[in-house]
C-alpha cells in the first residue's frame, strides 16, 4: 500500500516533523486525498492532516490533553452557572430542569470527559516513555481510543440541542433515567454517549495494560517501574474491569430507554436497587481510577523538586495495589440509606475504612520524603504540594462518612459535595502540577513561571474559598436551587471563589499557550534530580522515543544498537544518535480509519438516540453502520506495521505475544460484561422470589439444539486452526465455512424461538422474566453476530491464502468464539432450565 | 422555625447530655447520636488535620533551597536511575499505625452507636408508626387508622417510627433538625424512627434528585403537644375514609393500608408493586 | 494426529453433558441438587473448553489469573448484590 507515497518529502526528517518545521511547509499542499489514505509517514505537526491520521502515542497524547482542556471549561462554565444559581436561595436564573441538567451534565463531564482524559493525556505521552517502549501496542487502537472519546463527547454536547440534556444526575439513578420520567431524546443520547465513551476506555485498558505488561526496556521489572507509571497500571487494571460493570448498566439503561426492556421499572422487583449496585460497583473504582494518576504524579513531582527519593517507596506500591483490589469490595458503602440489610452494610463499613488506611501510608510517605530534601518550590511542586494538601481535608471529611450513622445524615448534603470536591479537585490540582512538570517535555519550552506561580495563589486561595464553605454550610441538601436563608453568605462566598478557580483555569490554559511560542527553550531535562527515562530524550522526543533501544541492564539506562549483541556502551542520557532509523523495516505511525470509525460512531449512535421516533433517526442508523462497516473493514485491510521489542522485561506474560494478550485481557472486560448482565437476572429474580420466577422459553429443547450447534461450531474453528497449523488450505476453509454455517444456524434457530414467543405474545416489555432473557441471550446474539462478521471477513483472505504462514488470527478469532460458547454453557441452563 | 445552621452550631451542642449519652444503652435518638459522633469526629478530624498539615508545611518550609544548603550533603536522585525508594520504613509504620488506631476506634465506637440505632423505636414506650410515601413531588404521611395527608404531625416526647416506600422514582426524605434521613426506593421498604422532643414546625425535604420539582419537595412537619396530638388524631379516625382524598392532590390512593404497618424489621420487603393508577398519575405529571 | 483425537473426545464430552443437562431436569430430583448438578456440567463444560480450546492450558497460568479475576469481580457483584436484598 505503499507505493505512491510522497518518500522525498518525508526522508529529511524522521523525527515526524517535531523539529524541522521550515523544511516542510507546503508539502501537506501537495498532497492529495489518495497520499491521505496511503500514507505511512507523518505530515509535520502544523498540518491538520497530522492530527487527523497520527497514532503516535505522543501526538494522541497531546490530543487527549487539549480535548480534556476544552470539556475542562466546557463543565467549568457548567459549574460557575450553578455557583450564579445559588448566589440567593430562592430560584433566581436556571429553570428547575434547567438547573437538573447543569447539576448532571457538570458531573458526567468532570468526571467522565475530563478528569480521566486529562491524566490519560499524560499516560499517553509519558508512560511509554518511562518504561522505554515506541509506542503503545496497539497504536491505531489508541487512535481510535481518542477519536471515540471525542466523538462521545460531541455527542454528549449534541443531547442539549435534543429537547435537554440528562437531568437526574450524573449518578443517573433509577427509575428517574427511563423514558416514562425523562422522555426526551437529550437523555437517550447521554447514556449513548457514555456507552462510546465506555468502549473507548476498554480499548484503552486492553492497549495500556499489553504495553504496561510486555513492552518494558530491560531491566525495569514490574516493582522497578517508575511511580507514574504503576499510578497507571493499576487505573488500567481498575478501568478494565470498572467499565465492563459500568458498560453493563448503561448497555441495560439503553435497552430500558430504547427497545422497551423493564429492568428498572418493573413491579416486585428491585429494579431501582438493582441500579445502584452495578453503578456504585463502577463508580468507586472510578474514584480511584481519576485519582491514581494525580496520586502517581504527587510522587515523581515530590522526588524531583526534593531531590529525594520516595520514602517507603514499595509500601507505597503495595498500598496502591490494596486500594486497587479492595476498591471492588466497597461499593454498598454509597447505600448505606437503602433496604440492604445491617449485615451487609457492617461488611462495606469495614471495608471502607480498610481503604482509607493505605491512603494515610501513601500520605505520610509523601511527606517523610520532603524531610532533609532541597525542596525548589517550582509550579509544578507547588500545585502538586497544594493537591497533597487539600486531599488530607478530602481524606479526613471522608472518614465521617464511613461511620454508617454519620452517613445517615451526611448523605444528600453539601458535605458530600464539599468532600468529593476535596478529593477529586486536589486531584485536579496534581494534574495541573504535572502539566507544568511535562510541558517543557512536550513542547521543548518552558511555561511562564511567574505567572504559573501566580496562578498557583489564586488557584488555591479560590479553591478552599470555593469548596471549604461547603463543609460549614452542609446543611444544603444537594442538587438543590433553594436552600435555608442562614447559609447564603457561605455559598456567596463560594461562589466568589468559584470564579477565582475558574481564571485560575484559563490562566492555566493561557500560559501554556503563551508558552508555545514566547517559553524559553528546553533542550532535554529542565529538572534537576529528575530520573525517569523520559528526560534522558530531547524535549520533545523525536517520533519512536530514543536513539536505541533502551535497557536498564546495566543498573541504569542505556540505549543500545539496534542489534543486541553489537551493544555499546553508550553511556547514559542524552548521548546518542538523534537521527537514527530503524534498520530494514520502519513502523507505522498513520492512519486514516480511527478516525473515520469515529465519525462512524458517532453518526450511529445520534442515530440510535430517537430512533423509535422516526424522522431522520433512522436514516442517521443505517448510514453510520454503512460507514462504520467501511471503515473497520479498511481498518482490517490496511498493512500497519508495528514491531515489538525483542529484548525487555515482559512479566508475568513472557510467551505469549501482544495481540493473543491483548485479546485475553478484552475477554477479561467481557466476562465481567456478562458477569454483570448474568448478576442482575440473579440480583431481580432473587428479590423477585427465586422459585416463582417463570422461565420464558416454554421447553429447553430449542435451547439444547442450540448448545450442540455451538459446541460443534467450536469444534470446527479448532479444527481449522489445527488445518492452518498444518497448512492445508482447504482444511482451513472448511473448518472456517462450516462455523459461519453453523453460527448462521444459531441465529436461524434463535429466531424462530423467538418469532414463536413474539406471536404468544411475549416480547422484551412483557414483564421482567421477558425483559432479562431478550437481552441476556440478545446481547450473546449480537457477540455472535460479530463473530460472524470477523469470519466473513477471514473466510475470503483464507481462500487467497493467508493465514496458512501465519495462523495467528484464526487462533485470535477462535479464543472470541469459544468464549462465546463458554459464555452459552451458562446461558443455556439459567434461562431454559434452572 | 428552631434550626440552627452552622457547624459551630453543631460543635456547641455537644455537651454533658452526650457525655451521659455514651454510657446509656438504649434510648438514643438520631438526634443525640448525631450531634455526639459529629462533634467528636469533628474535634478529632480537626487536631489531625491541623497536626498533619502543619508538620508538611513545616517541613517543607524548613528544607526548602537555599543558597547556601549544600547540593552534596547527601546522595541525590541521578537522571536515568533505576526507580528506588529511600528508608524510612520504621517512621511509616509508626505514622500508619497510630492513624490506624485512631479510624478503627472511631469506627468501631460508632458502629456499636449504629447497631443501637438500627434496633429500632423502642417498643416499650409505643412508637407512633407513620407510612411515607414519596411521589412526585410530595411527601404522603398515611396514619395507622387510615388517615392519609401531606403534613406530618407528630406527637412530642413520643418516638415515631417511619417506614418509607416510593410510588415513583428513588426519593430520599429527611429531617434535618432531627437528623434523620431514609431512602425512599420504589417497590423497597426502609425503616427508619425519631424522637421529636420540641414542639413547631420543621421541614422535611428529598435528598436525592428526583426530577424538575425535586427542590420543591418539601413537607411541613408539625410536632405538636400530646394531647393536642390526640384531639387531631381522633377527628382524622372519624373522618378516615370520607375526606381522606380530599386532604392530598388526588394522586395518592391508601392501597397498602393495613398489612404493612405490623412490619418492624429493618429487613426490606417487597411491596405487591406500585398500583397501575399510581404509575399513571405519576408519568403524566411531569 | 494426537491433538486432534484428543480435541474430538472433549467435544463428544461436552455433547454429552449438554444432552445430561436436559436430562437431569426430567429425573426428578429434588431442585436444589438438580440445580447443582446442572451447573457443575457447565462449569466443567466451560473448563475443557477453555483449558483445551482456547489452549488456556498452554498458555502462561498468568493468563489464567487474569480470566479468573474478571470471573471473581462479576461473582463478588453477584453474590454480594443478591445478598444484600435477602
Amino acid at each position: 500500500m505503499t507505493e505512491d507515497q510522497p518518500r522525498d518529502d518525508h526522508e529529511a526528517q524522521p523525527d515526524g516533523g517535531h523539529t524541522h518545521r521550515s523544511l516542510t511547509e507546503g508539502a501537506t499542499t501537495t498532497s492529495t486525498l489518495r497520499e491521505f489514505f496511503t500514507r505511512d509517514h507523518l505530515p509535520p505537526m502544523e498540518s491538520v492532516q497530522r492530527w487527523l491520521l497520527t497514532t503516535n502515542h505522543k501526538d494522541v497524547g497531546i490530543l487527549y490533553l487539549v480535548t480534556s482542556l476544552f470539556f475542562l471549561v466546557f463543565g467549568g462554565v457548567l459549574a460557575l452557572l450553578m455557583r450564579i444559581e445559588l448566589l440567593t436561595p430562592v430560584n433566581s436564573v436556571l429553570s428547575a430542569t434547567g438547573y437538573n441538567q447543569t447539576v448532571s451534565i457538570h458531573g458526567l463531564i468532570m468526571i467522565f470527559w475530563f478528569l480521566s482524559p486529562f491524566a490519560f493525556g499524560f499516560a499517553n505521552y509519558v508512560v511509554p516513555l518511562q518504561i522505554g517502549a515506541k509506542d503503545l501496542a496497539f497504536p491505531r487502537l489508541n487512535a481510535l481510543s481518542y477519536w471515540l472519546y471525542l466523538f462521545s463527547g460531541v455527542l454528549l454536547g449534541i443531547s442539549f440541542f435534543q429537547g435537554g440534556s440528562f437531568e437526574g444526575g450524573w449518578t443517573m439513578y433509577a427509575p428517574l433515567n427511563v423514558p416514562s420520567y425523562m422522555p426526551n431524546i437529550g437523555s437517550t443520547t447521554t447514556v449513548l454517549a457514555l456507552l462510546l465513551f465506555v468502549i473507548s476506555v476498554t480499548m484503552s485498558s486492553v492497549n495500556f495494560l499489553t504495553t504496561l505488561h510486555r513492552m518494558r526496556a530491560k531491566g525495569l521489572t514490574l516493582l522497578r517501574m517508575p511511580l507514574f507509571t504503576w499510578s497507571i497500571l493499576l487505573t488500567v487494571w481498575m478501568m478494565l474491569f470498572a467499565f465492563a460493570a459500568l458498560l453493563a448498566a448503561l448497555l441495560i439503561l439503553s435497552s430500558d430507554r430504547i427497545l422497551g426492556t423493564t429492568y428498572f421499572t418493573a413491579e416486585g422487583t428491585p429494579g431501582s436497587l438493582l441500579w445502584t449496585h452495578l453503578f456504585w460497583f463502577f463508580g468507586h473504582p472510578e474514584v480511584y481510577i481519576v485519582f491514581f494518576p494525580a496520586l502517581g504524579a504527587m510522587a515523581e513531582t515530590f522526588q524531583t523538586f526534593t531531590g529525594r527519593r520516595l520514602v517507603g517507596r514499595k509500601w507505597f506500591i503495595l498500598a496502591m495495589l490494596l486500594v486497587a483490589l479492595q476498591s471492588f469490595l466497597v461499593w454498598m458503602h454509597h447505600m448505606f440509606l437503602t433496604s440492604i440489610n445491617l449485615e451487609i452494610k457492617t461488611l462495606f463499613m469495614a471495608t471502607t475504612i480498610g481503604i482509607s488506611l493505605p491512603f494515610d501510608l501513601m500520605v505520610f510517605s509523601l511527606i517523610y520524603t520532603m524531610v532533609k530534601g532541597r525542596i525548589r518550590f517550582t509550579t509544578p511542586f507547588l500545585f502538586t504540594f497544594g493537591g497533597l494538601l487539600v486531599f488530607i481535608i478530602g481524606g479526613i471529611t471522608g472518614v465521617f462518612l464511613g461511620a454508617v450513622v454519620l452517613d445517615y445524615q451526611l448523605r444528600g448534603t453539601y458535605w458530600v459535595v464539599a468532600h468529593f470536591h476535596y478529593v477529586m479537585v486536589a486531584g485536579v490540582t496534581a494534574l495541573i502540577g504535572a502539566l507544568f512538570y511535562w510541558y517543557p517535555k512536550i513542547t521543548g519550552r518552558m511555561y511562564n513561571r511567574r505567572l504559573g506561580k501566580a496562578t498557583f495563589g489564586l488557584f488555591f486561595v479560590g479553591f478552599n474559598l470555593l469548596y471549604f464553605p461547603m463543609f460549614i454550610a452542609w446543611e444544603t441538601p444537594r442538587r438543590v436551587f433553594d436552600y435555608p436563608a442562614g447559609l447564603t453568605p457561605w455559598h456567596q462566598l463560594a461562589t466568589i471563589g468559584g470564579f477565582m478557580l475558574g481564571v485560575a483555569f484559563l490562566l492555566v490554559i493561557w500560559n501554556c499557550y503563551w508558552s508555545l511560542w514566547h517559553g524559553e527553550k528546553v533542550e532535554g531535562n529542565p529538572w534537576e534530580y529528575a530520573t525517569t527515562a523520559e528526560w534522558a530524550v530531547p524535549s520533545p522526543p523525536p517520533l519512536e522515543n530514543f536513539p536505541g533501544v533502551p535497557s536498564y541492564d546495566s543498573g541504569s539506562l542505556d540505549f543500545l544498537d539496534e542489534t543486541p549483541e553489537a551493544s555499546t556502551d553508550g553511556g547514559t542520557a542524552v548521548a546518542g544518535d538523534q537521527t537514527h532509523e530503524s534498520g530494514d523495516h520502519h513502523d507505522s505511525h498513520a492512519s486514516p480509519w480511527p478516525f473515520f470509525i469515529g465519525v462512524a460512531a458517532l453518526v450511529f449512535f445520534l442515530g440510535l438516540s430517537g430512533i423509535s421516533t422516526g424522522g431522520i433517526y433512522p436514516a442517521l442508523t443505517i448510514v453510520g453502520v454503512v460507514f462504520g462497516a467501511v471503515s473497520l473493514l479498511g481498518f482490517g485491510m490496511e498493512s500497519f506495521s508495528v514491531t515489538e521489542p525483542e529484548l525487555g522485561e515482559r512479566w508475568p506474560f513472557e510467551g505469549i505475544e501482544n495481540g493473543k494478550l491483548g485479546v485475553w485481557i478484552f475477554l477479561a472486560s467481557d466476562v465481567v460484561l456478562f458477569g454483570a448482565f448474568i448478576g442482575s437476572y440473579v440480583f431481580l429474580r432473587v428479590g423477585y422470589g427465586w422459585t416463582d420466577w417463570q422461565l420464558v422459553p416454554h421447553d429447553p429443547i430449542p435451547g439444547l439444539i442450540n448448545t450442540y450447534i455451538l459446541l460443534t461450531s467450536s469444534f470446527c474453528i479448532v479444527l481449522a486452526l489445527v488445518a492452518a497449523e498444518k497448512n492445508s488450505r482447504w482444511g482451513l476453509i472448511a473448518g472456517l465455512s462450516t462455523t459461519l454455517l453453523l453460527g448462521v444456524g444459531f441465529l436461524v434457530n434463535k429466531g424462530i424461538e423467538w418469532v414463536e414467543l413474539f406471536h404468544e405474545g411475549i416480547w422484551l416489555s412483557s414483564n421482567v422474566q421477558a425483559s432479562t432473557f431478550f437481552l441476556t441471550t440478545g446481547l450473546h446474539a449480537l457477540h455472535v453476530i460479530l463473530g460472524l462478521l470477523i469470519l466473513l471477513f477471514l473466510i475470503p483472505r483464507a481462500i487467497n491464502g493467508a493465514y496458512l504462514d501465519d495462523e495467528r488470527p484464526v487462533e485470535y478469532f477462535g479464543l472470541y468464539w469459544h468464549f462465546v460458547d463458554i459464555v452459552w454453557l451458562f446461558l443455556f441452563p439459567l434461562f431454559y432450565i434452572i | 422555625m428552631s434550626v440552627t445552621y452552622g457547624l459551630t452550631t453543631r460543635v456547641a451542642t455537644v455537651n454533658s447530655h452526650h457525655i451521659e449519652l455514651l454510657l446509656q444503652a438504649n434510648g438514643r435518638t438520631m438526634n443525640d447520636v448525631f450531634s455526639m459522633l459529629f462533634g467528636v469526629f469533628l474535634i478529632l478530624g480537626t487536631a489531625v488535620g491541623i497536626v498533619v498539615i502543619s508538620y508538611m508545611v513545616y517541613n517543607a518550609y524548613k528544607y526548602r533551597e537555599t543558597p547556601d544548603s549544600e547540593v552534596a550533603e547527601r546522595e541525590r536522585p541521578q537522571l536515568g536511575e533505576l526507580p528506588q525508594g529511600s528508608g524510612g520504613g520504621k517512621k511509616l509504620a509508626i505514622s500508619l499505625t497510630i492513624s490506624a488506631v485512631i479510624v478503627i476506634a472511631l469506627i468501631a465506637w460508632a458502629y456499636i452507636v449504629l447497631v443501637d440505632v438500627e434496633a429500632g423505636a423502642p417498643e416499650s414506650e409505643d412508637p407512633l408508626e407513620v407510612q411515607v410515601e414519596g411521589i412526585q413531588f410530595s411527601w404522603q404521611y398515611e396514619y395507622p387508622n387510615g388517615h392519609t395527608t401531606n403534613t406530618l404531625r407528630v406527637p412530642e416526647d413520643r418516638p415515631v417510627t417511619l417506614i418509607l416506600t416510593s410510588g415513583d422514582v428513588f426519593h430520599t426524605f429527611g429531617i434535618p433538625a432531627y437528623d434523620l434521613k431514609a431512602d425512599a426506593i420504589p417497590g423497597q421498604t426502609t425503616e427508619t424512627w425519631f424522637r421529636p422532643n420540641e414542639t413547631g414546625t420543621y421541614e422535611a425535604q428529598c435528598f436525592e434528585l428526583c426530577g424538575s420539582g425535586h427542590s420543591a419537595m418539601e413537607s411541613d412537619v408539625i410536632v405538636m403537644e400530646q394531647e393536642e396530638f390526640d384531639q387531631w388524631y381522633a377527628e382524622t379516625g372519624s373522618e378516615t375514609n370520607a375526606t381522606t382524598n380530599n386532604t392530598t392532590d388526588g394522586s395518592a390512593t391508601n392501597n397498602s393500608t393495613a398489612n404493612d404497618s405490623t412490619a418492624t424489621t429493618t429487613e426490606n420487603r417487597l411491596l405487591d408493586g406500585p398500583a397501575p393508577e399510581r404509575q399513571l398519575a405519576a408519568t403524566t405529571r411531569q | 494426529m494426537t491433538s486432534t483425537k484428543l480435541y474430538t473426545v472433549i467435544y463428544v464430552v461436552l455433547f454429552g453433558f449438554a444432552t445430561a443437562q436436559v436430562a437431569l431436569e426430567f429425573m426428578g430430583l429434588s431442585y436444589a441438587v438438580a440445580v447443582a448438578g446442572i451447573l457443575l456440567l457447565s462449569v466443567i463444560k466451560a473448563v475443557l473448553v477453555a483449558g483445551y480450546y482456547q489452549h488456556l492450558l498452554y498458555e502462561p497460568r498468568s493468563v489464567t489469573y487474569v480470566m479468573i479475576s474478571g470471573l471473581l469481580t462479576a461473582i463478588a457483584l453477584t453474590f454480594a448484590a443478591s445478598y444484600s436484598i435477602t
